[in-house]
């Protein structure tokens, strides 16, 4: 069981440096050990999923940041969802905010997970180690 | 001509006036034509009395005449009846014939005329009696022949014909008078009647074009107004959007500068954690090679960055609050307000409910006017607004008395003013602006917060459409006035605006 877990790469787009080491730090910490793919702004990592390769024929969990330099992280979950091969493919939202209307839209657009980015660093490595047993539990169907 | 209210009022008022004289001048050739009638009445009267009384007179001097004949032919006294009947009644009828062509307005001379002729016709017929009586029949019926009384009495005839003639032209003259004077009143009353005809006319036409000025004067208004209403909707756009640009700004500076204060923390955290690594470190140096620490070293690991660190907490904690407010206050803004009716009572109630653990703690009690308005607002609004002054109230009560809270409100026309009183410490005259100000606060700090409450009162209160003003004396207590329409107009939807 523990095979297909670890098969996952987890694509991280996160254009602030700092956050994207804190989030590899903690889910270290939380023993998720699965390879990360970062991407510091959309149109890379947009390149890398939708390009040839659909992110290496793997199957994949999106980590998606909401500010990005170059475009809003809501049009890379709204491309991602309409693409038939990512679509199953998990999307976990860490943004800085809580804003209730932005949450909703998150869901609507289809992300499945929504964690915000708490100052408070106790509560933000909290959320991250949610997100290791998280992915310890969840089945991520390969890209057909 | 323009027609003013003036004009108009005066020209009608003229208009008014000339109608009712005409009226007034019909009524009086009526009242004039009725007593002339009855004058004429009178005289028709009179006429007929001189006529009977002249009648009379013929009468009595022919019976006498005939009473006298009668003896003079038979002898027999019997005849003499009439006459004698006669002769008793003329000196009574005929003075009442003289008064009565007096009162027809007749002269005296031809009566007295008569008068006198008809006593030479009884001095006649006196005189003949007289010489038959005497056994003198022959002398008697001589005088008769003589054609003395004769003449005496066609004149008697002709005089009372001559009073006929008289009092029958008098009749006529009359009659032709009454006739002109209705004639001419006739001629008035249908002048009059078309006169105020005219003046009707006239009136209603004037009438007529002041409405219409009057109405082309309201269109005029209305359009103006309608412009207004544009220019009043133009510029409340145009604040709502401006309004919203301010919004969108402390959202987006909110919501990056928060980016930011995450590595900050989340770094500080990481610090720690390598600051523990190295603690360990230098315990075990202590035990181990005691010389290679210096104690530089040993302060800088066990207090100088630990302080640093501690500063850096609650420096960014700070920060993420002040954050936070902006963000709440920003979110504040950009709700939709529902309006609907609220009771005051039961939402204070509710309110004073949810805050009994705080107002026991404080000794503070709280006194609400029994009954209280329902106004039609944003519920939750409100009840932020009043949540946050009570909460200051029982939070800046003066420790040396027991805090009193009294709230009141009352309607003034369309607006309701909530008033929330403390017998606390007061605000100082020169922060009574300020305190409504973000991050701004007055007096000791001796109080968690952050200066928000008042901000976010004041921002809430003009959301509402109201004000909220503060009114105190240091040492003595505050009162808070929250000012607020009664009816609060739904907002035009706002465009769900997305500031990711």
């Amino acid at each position: 069981m523990n095979a297909v877990p670890l098969a996952v790469t987890i694509v991280m787009i996160e254009d602030d440096e700092g956050h994207a080491r804190l989030i590899e730090k903690n889910l270290k910490r939380a023993g998720v050990y699965n390879e990360v793919r970062h991407f510091a702004d959309g149109t890379s990592a947009l390149d890398y999923l939708l390009g040839p390769s659909h992110g290496g024929q793997r199957p994949l969990l999106v980590l998606l940041d909401l500010n990005l330099p170059d475009m809003s992280g809501f049009d890379i979950l709204a491309k991602i969802k309409d693409d038939p091969v990512l679509r199953p493919a998990p999307v976990i939202v860490l943004t800085t905010t809580d804003d209730e209307r932005e949450i909703r839209r998150g869901y609507e657009l289809g992300c499945n997970v929504y964690i915000t980015k708490p100052v408070n660093y106790e509560s933000f490595a909290q959320a991250v180690r949610q997100l290791g047993l998280f992915l310890a539990v969840i089945q991520v169907p390969p890209p057909t | 001509m323009p027609l003013t209210r003036t004009t108009f009022g005066r020209v009608t008022l003229l208009l008014m006036a000339v109608g009712f004289a005409a009226l007034l001048a019909v009524g009086v050739g009526l009242v004039w034509l009725v007593e002339s009638s009855r004058g004429f009445s009178q005289a028709v009267t009179a006429t007929q009395n001189v006529r009977l009384a002249s009648v009379r007179v013929l009468s009595l001097m022919q019976d006498a005449e005939t009473g006298q004949r009668g003896y003079l032919l038979t002898g027999d006294r019997s005849y003499l009846a009439p006459y004698e009947a006669a002769v008793a009644a003329l000196p009574e009828a005929l003075p009442d014939l003289a008064r009565q062509v007096i009162a027809d307005g007749g002269l005296a001379g031809p009566v007295e005329a008569l008068a006198r002729n008809a006593q030479r016709k009884l001095d006649e017929l006196a005189h003949t009696i007289a010489l038959a009586e005497t056994g003198n029949r022959e002398a008697a019926l001589a005088a008769v022949r003589s054609g003395l009384g004769q003449a005496s009495m066609q004149d008697v005839r002709a005089e009372l014909a001559a009073l006929e003639t008289r009092s029958a032209g008098r009749l006529a003259a009359r009659t032709a008078a009454v006739e002109r004077s209705g004639r001419a009143l006739l001629a008035g009353a249908a002048l009059a009647l078309a006169l105020m005809f005219a003046v009707t006319f006239g009136a209603g036409l004037i009438s007529h074009r002041y409405l219409r000025a009057l109405e082309r004067a309201e269109a005029a208004t209305r359009v103006a107004n309608e412009g207004l209403e544009a220019r009043v909707a133009e510029r409340t756009a145009s604040l709502a959007a401006a309004n919203a640009e301010i919004q969108r700004f402390a959202y987006i500076v909110s919501h990056d500068l928060r980016a930011p204060l995450v590595n900050v923390m989340g770094f500080t955290a990481e610090l720690e954690t390598s600051l523990g690594e190295l603690r360990g470190l230098v315990e075990r140096l202590q035990q181990e090679a005691p010389a290679l620490l210096t104690p530089a070293i040993q302060a800088a690991v066990t207090e100088e960055v630990p302080e640093a660190i501690r500063f850096i907490r609650s420096s960014t904690e700070r920060m993420d609050r002040l954050i936070n407010a902006i963000l709440r206050l920003s979110r504040e803004g950009r709700r939709a307000l529902k309006p609907e009716r609220v009771e005051l009572a039961a939402l204070l109630d509710a309110l004073l409910a949810t805050m009994q653990h705080q107002l026991e703690e404080a000794g503070a009690t709280v006194e609400r006017q029994p009954s209280l308005p329902a106004l039609v607002t944003d519920r939750l609004a409100l009840e932020q607004i009043l949540g946050n002054l009570i909460d200051n109230a029982v939070k800046y009560l003066d420790p040396a008395r027991p805090g009193r809270i009294t709230i009141t409100a009352e309607r003034r026309g369309t607006r309701i003013e909530i008033e929330v009183a403390d017998n606390g410490r007061g605000i100082d005259p020169r922060d009574h602006a300020r305190v409504f100000e973000l991050f701004r606060r007055s007096g000791r700090q001796d109080q968690k917060g952050e200066g928000i409450g008042l901000a976010h009162v004041r921002a809430l209160a003009r959301r509402l459409g109201g004000e909220v003003s503060l009114q105190s004396t240091p040492g003595q207590g505050s009162r808070f006035r929250v000012i607020l329409p009664a009816i609060l107009a739904p907002e035009p939807a706002a465009s769900e605006e997305n500031y990711a």
